[in-house]
């Protein structure tokens, strides 16, 4: 019974031909390691942001006149809207955590070196349309550190030569942030944006599909088969990494639940005191810093002493990431068999990040200035003589089989 | 020998330079702005009592009254439901009717008031805000003290200003409750030589700017000076500590320790209502985590019995 019914669906749709192509028979390096669990969690979490924001949309009024107050509503008189909120609140935090270290695994075991430039690329892709969507979303609660942190952001592009003014009008809609912004942010933050972001995530999987994972020893299973075709190192993705993720699954809800049900504001840095109260255009709240997962790259900006030009090395300092295939020019791909001057580089591109976070949520002083000048400069050294770094010190010789 | 003290010396320096580098950077960068705000850490600055299960919905009941009787004439709590409040504060409908409403509101009615805002405008100079949220954008710590923190200032239009909110545009609605502090002689005198000592700091800032004097001078009389405003604000911290900042000029109706307490209740009751949800979530919480628990321990030991065949 069963079968026949396959049987009728495959003559009509290749159910089972992408089953089996992209699960059943995809076969995947055995050697996965912790890092590889940050990929299938970034998946979930996308679905977790998308129906808790469709139940959040149900009784959400993008107007400024009653965002905030539909916002308690929902948290107050919406059955489980308590729970709706944390969900989608902790997940936009969630998110850029497990998308920053899916990208750190790339860094280190070199997976986005050929063939995988595409899979990169288009990672990077869905990096940006994940900023856009946090920052857009942000501005949806009309707290007033919604209020004032899109106003700070969206003046950036008035520095912009020229065209800048009209460019800031054009993104707000009017003079000032106002309740055209909000309807526009709302229609790009429910509609536009997650279309965008499921598009690429499934041309990023796609590309990975079409020339297979890497692994932590960064070796190309595909060399060694067997008399079946199949790599000696691989292992179908289903069963063995479906159960496998299911308990990085299991780890990262305790985590998660702990921060909605104990911990919800995380200290301010995931909901920001400010705003729990409304947007006020003539109110601005003492000190004005992005939601966490920004403030690098707000550091970064702060750091160049004219505005103009901060604006520009803050986007230079995402679009140097897209280059990095052509970048890193080691004879290997991964940390483990890597000269000790690439663990050190990145070590210290590691502190120097996070150091650009932390100050990136301060008011600046003197010192925090040279800092993040000093951790601004070594982001981009990093990056851009990356192609003659990489090439010195002594590499491990790679073995033919993956370490298991 | 010579050239393992060489060696030494070098292995000191670097420590001394290593130490110089993670002592001063991050002193400077972990700095707490104690003068961003407009002075300092709030004064006083004392710790709420924290309660718990039963003591804690008592106390919220307490707060509730209080809030009822002195508050909401002028602050609404529009986000919150009269019956709600009942219901998580373990009251009857019934009571909260006939105790704690004084309006024409139904029972599953929003807590809101008839204050106009043009009128209030007027009165206090900005309309009274909502306090629905206020203990999560303010904190309950701050609340405590704010609400601890008015004292007698015949300058302002009420006769009162607040040490925590300073310039404060709120008259002292619990006077009846706590009675009428000043600041004690000694805070007076404090503070005239923290206002004296500003001045000081902005003669020279004026004399450096217009070039008159010689620029050491002056330097070192700013140095001076804020080095004598930062021992004077740890004077006042240790005064508001010992409890000798404020002094009662007028009794009210309570003590000293009977207001403090009834403030720990209307903070108790303001945490709630800013989330109503919060002493229920945690209790949801557990489970949540032991169900979670559970299942990762069932997807572990499936795991392993899946890669038993993967060598």
């Amino acid at each position: 019974m069963m079968s026949n019914f396959m049987t009728w669906i495959d003559d009509r749709f290749p159910a089972t031909k992408v089953w089996n192509e992209h699960i059943a028979q995809y076969y995947a390096p055995k050697n996965f390691n912790f890092w590889y669990f940050f990929g299938s969690l970034a998946m979930l979490v996308l679905v977790n942001q998308i129906l808790t924001g469709i139940w959040l949309t149900m009784n959400y009024n993008p107007s400024a006149e009653g965002a905030f107050a539909s916002i308690e509503f929902i948290r107050r008189d919406v059955e489980w809207g308590h729970l709706l909120l944390g969900m989608h609140a902790t997940g936009a935090s969630a998110f850029f955590v497990v998308v920053y270290l899916h990208m750190f695994r790339g860094l280190i075991y070199g997976s986005f070196r050929k063939p995988r430039e595409l899979v990169w690329i288009f990672g990077m892709i869905i990096f940006v349309l994940l900023m856009a969507e946090g920052f857009m979303g942000y501005l949806l609660p009309w707290g007033n550190m919604s209020y004032w942190g899109a106003q700070v952001i969206i003046n950036l592009f008035s520095a912009v030569p020229v065209v800048g003014e009209d460019l800031a009008i054009w993104i707000r809609g009017d003079f000032i942030i106002s309740g055209a912004t909000l309807n526009r942010f709302f229609a790009l933050h429910v509609v536009a944006l997650p279309m965008a972001l499921l598009l690429m995530v499934f041309l990023h999987i796609v590309a990975l599909h079409k020339v297979g994972s890497n692994n932590p020893d960064g070796i190309d299973i595909k060399k060694l088969k067997d008399e079946n075709g199949i790599p000696l190192d691989g292992i179908p993705f289903h069963p063995y990494y479906t159960v496998k993720d299911i308990v990085g699954v299991g780890v990262f809800l305790f985590i998660f639940c702990w921060i909605i049900f104990f911990n919800p504001e995380m200290g301010g840095y995931f909901l920001e005191a400010p705003n729990f109260t409304p947007a006020d255009p003539l109110k601005t709240p003492d000190h004005i810093a992005p939601v966490w997962y920004f403030t690098p790259y707000y550091s970064i900006l702060k750091a160049v002493p004219s505005q103009g030009l901060g604006v520009i090395a803050m986007a230079a300092s995402l679009v140097v990431l897209f280059f990095l295939p052509w970048l890193d020019r080691s004879k290997v791909l991964s940390i483990r068999y890597k000269s000790p001057i690439f663990k050190v580089a990145l070590t210290l591109f590691v502190i120097s990040f996070f150091i650009l976070g932390y100050l990136g949520m301060k008011a600046p002083n003197e010192m925090r200035t040279l800092v993040a000048r000093i951790c601004t400069i070594y982001y981009f050294a990093f990056f851009v003589l990356m192609p003659w770094w990489s090439q010195w010190g002594t590499t491990k010789p790679v073995p033919e089989r993956v370490t298991h | 020998m010579n050239n393992l003290n060489n060696k030494m010396t070098m292995n000191s320096l670097f420590v001394k330079v290593a130490q110089f580098l993670l002592v001063g950077v991050s002193a400077s960068l972990f700095a707490v702005n104690a003068f961003a705000s407009g002075g300092g850490s709030p004064i006083p600055n004392d710790d709420m009592p924290q309660y718990s299960s039963d003591r804690l919905i008592v106390s919220m009941q307490n707060g509730m009254q209080v809030y009822m009787n002195n508050c909401m004439g002028c602050h609404a709590l529009e986000f919150q439901r009269y019956n709600r409040s009942a219901k998580d504060l373990k009251m009857s409908e019934q009571m909260v009717i006939d105790n704690l409403m004084f309006t024409a509101d139904k029972i599953g009615d929003p807590m809101s008031n008839n204050m106009q805002v043009e009128m209030s405008e007027k009165w206090f100079g900005t309309a009274p805000p909502d306090l629905s949220l206020i203990a999560r954008s303010r904190s309950p710590h701050w609340l405590y003290n704010y609400l601890r923190g008015f004292y007698k200032d015949d300058t302002r239009p009420y006769g009162v200003n607040n040490s925590v909110f300073v310039d404060v545009g709120m008259p002292h609605a619990l006077e009846n409750m706590q009675g009428i502090q000043d600041k004690t002689e000694e805070v007076k005198g404090i503070e005239n030589d923290i206002g004296y000592a500003h001045g000081e700091i902005a003669t020279a800032r004026e004399a450096l700017k217009t070039n008159e004097g010689s620029v050491s001078s002056h330097n070192e009389a700013i140095d001076k000076a804020e080095h004598l405003i930062h021992e004077k604000e740890s004077e006042l911290i240790e005064l508001s500590k010992s409890g000798d900042y404020f002094t009662l000029i007028t009794e009210g109706r309570l003590t000293p320790q009977e207001f403090d307490s009834s403030m720990t209740d209307l903070v108790n009751f303001l945490e709630y209502v800013g989330e109503p949800i919060k002493i229920e979530r945690k209790g949801m919480g557990i489970y949540v985590l032991m169900f979670i628990l559970f299942f990762t321990v069932v997807a572990y030991f499936l795991k392993k019995e899946y890669w038993k065949d993967v060598h």
